[in-house]
């Protein structure tokens, strides 16, 4: 998948069409001119979502009815299609090639890994940020884990208010076993589907993961069940259901559910140590590009093709040691934009690139 | 001050009550209404009043009828050994269009979700089991219990629950089957549906 060019109306202060080069892209100008709303631009097309907003209506120009982004993607030699993403009050309409289409229809036009401030929490910050990396990643490659998750969620929530209704109620716990019970044995296969895809992905992670691509210590990652030394995980199933029955009266005691892969982690170290907890910000850094890396290789291996990769404000993020790397490792493989503020960095690393400027939301010159 | 005069304002708000109408589809009805001549509304008004006056629960099968027992309940030619559980009457709507299904119904008005406060006991299930029994007046006795809540999870969770119960009494419970739908290209099922239609194929 190649993005060929990009056009915005209407979508924050963006207004034009740019062309974009197979290999780098570098997205430049000053700052507040936006740079990065071009990138979210590209990021919607690819994913339709924001990587920086819930709520897309946001990203309509405050005096415009609709945005709408557009971008001519080139499949493989000589099929070229027209996506857009129009965005109108809260609603949003993809088409492809002027046609309407659902979002499962629309997806695998294009795909972008994103690799920006907000993404460091996968490294910094809570587990539910590194689920939602795995979540995400597994849903590239295998679309229909969406609604298992969805499905996962959904009786997680009635589970929960179920408990808080029987802790509030004082329902005696006979009956408040029966009610679970129908919500409990969903749970266990929902559940056992989303470790055994975790398990996997990360095992397949594991077995492209540049270990020591940016810095001398060597990175590892590793899947943490919540019910790890509980049991025999590799029968995920049979301990589940075992935990739950046992952990019934805690449940009601607390109000929420407390069993299952929503209190898992993805634990990510440094030569053995923790990277959340004593990593250095550049290190952080270094173990979420390798992270991205790896999901980049997953998705090659699954779909035998790359996907876009997006990196904001580039020389703030990274220093030109491991933006010298990054790029040697991107190069030939994915299509890459880039924004930066410095011309000092297109000297530097723009020789085979193409150069977008962008002033005031315009793209005013390519090179 | 209201945009429009208050008998308006008030039809155009009873409209928007309704399920799936809003604010420019009641301004629309309610227009059409003034327009029409007076025994259409007379009509309208009384249609309405009927189906609140006339038509009431099944007291076998919780389906909305005009006679009690309902058509289903009381015809002699279905077959008493079977009872398909369903969420709503429109559901069974859906099953006899197939023709091939003889036999009774159980209607529950809703389905299990703690969040939307519904519990059990805010099902219409409890009547369910004085039909299970054999000692009702028809004597013939229920062999099987067919499950045909909706794929959603509070449907799943409905199913499982009235499984459990259902179960110990000796008689057979299945679940309506997920899947493709028959007719139509491979090509254009969904993922999550194909995916489910894979890991429940069976051997031919």
């Amino acid at each position: 998948m190649l993005l060929e060019s990009v056009a915005a109306d209407g979508f924050r202060n963006l207004d034009g069409k740019f062309s974009c080069g197979n290999g780098l892209n570098i997205i430049c100008g000053n700052n507040g001119h936006g740079k990065t709303n071009w990138l979210e631009a590209i990021h919607l097309l690819s994913t339709t979502k924001s990587f920086r907003t819930a709520r897309l209506s946001e990203a309509i120009r405050f005096d415009a009815t609709t945005a709408i982004v557009r971008g001519e993607v080139r499949q493989s030699g000589q099929i070229v299609r027209t996506i857009q993403v129009i965005l109108e009050g809260n609603t949003k309409t993809l088409t492809v090639n002027g046609k309407k289409e659902t979002v499962q229809n629309y997806m695998g036009q294009l795909y972008a890994f994103v690799f920006n401030s907000d993404e460091l929490e996968i490294v910094r910050g809570s587990p539910d940020s590194r689920r939602r990396f795995l979540d995400d990643g597994i849903v590239s490659i295998f679309p229909p884990f969406v609604q298992t998750l969805s499905d996962f969620n959904k009786v997680i929530r009635q589970k929960n208010k179920l408990l808080q209704n029987a802790r509030k109620d004082e329902t005696p716990a006979n009956k408040v076993e029966a009610l679970l019970a129908p919500w409990n044995e969903q749970l266990v296969s929902l559940a056992s589907r989303i470790h055994k895809a975790r398990v996997r992905f990360v095992e397949r992670l594991n077995e492209v993961l540049e270990r020591k691509l940016f810095d001398r210590e060597e990175l590892s990652i590793r899947y943490v069940s919540s019910l790890e030394g509980k049991g025999d995980l590799d029968d995920y199933e049979s301990l589940i259901a075992e935990r739950l029955s046992l952990r019934t009266q805690a449940e009601i005691y607390s109000g929420y559910s407390l069993i299952g892969p929503h209190r898992d982690d993805l634990e990510i170290n440094f030569d053995g140590r923790e990277m959340r907890k004593f990593g250095s910000s550049g290190q952080q850094r270094s173990a979420l590009l390798s992270l991205l890396l790896a999901g980049v290789s997953v998705f090659h291996e699954q779909q035998d093709e790359y996907p876009l990769f997006l990196i904001d404000d580039i020389d703030a993020e990274l220093d030109y040691r491991r933006i010298g790397k990054l790029l040697e490792y991107l190069d030939g493989k994915t299509q890459t934009f880039v924004t930066t503020s410095k011309e000092s960095f297109v000297e530097k690393f723009g020789v085979d690139a193409r150069v977008i400027r962008v002033a005031e939301g315009l793209p005013t010159g390519e090179s | 001050m209201l945009e429009y005069s208050e008998p308006v304002a008030r039809l155009i708000d009873e409209f928007k009550r309704l399920p799936g109408i809003g604010q420019k589809s009641a301004q629309r009805l309610a227009f059409h209404v003034l327009r029409l001549p007076e025994e259409r509304v007379e009509d309208f008004v009384e249609a309405l009043r009927q189906v609140k006056e006339k038509i009431v629960f099944c007291s076998s099968c919780n389906n909305l009828t005009d006679v009690d027992p309902c058509q289903y309940c009381s015809s002699p030619s279905r077959d008493r050994s079977m009872i398909c559980v369903v969420e709503e009457p429109y559901n069974l709507v859906a099953i006899e269009k197939t023709r091939s299904y003889k036999g009774l119904y159980h209607i529950l008005h809703g389905s299990l979700s703690p969040i939307r406060g519904i519990g059990p006991d805010e099902l219409m299930l409890s009547n369910l089991f004085p039909r299970l029994s054999t000692d009702e007046e028809d004597g013939e006795e229920v062999k099987e219990i067919i499950i045909a809540t909706n794929p959603t999870t509070e449907g799943e969770a409905t199913a499982n629950y009235i499984a459990r119960l259902v179960k110990p009494l000796g008689i057979r419970v299945t679940r309506i089957a997920m899947g493709m739908p028959v007719g139509s290209d491979l090509e254009f099922v969904d993922e999550v549906t194909m995916d489910k239609a894979l890991s429940n194929r069976h051997e031919i």
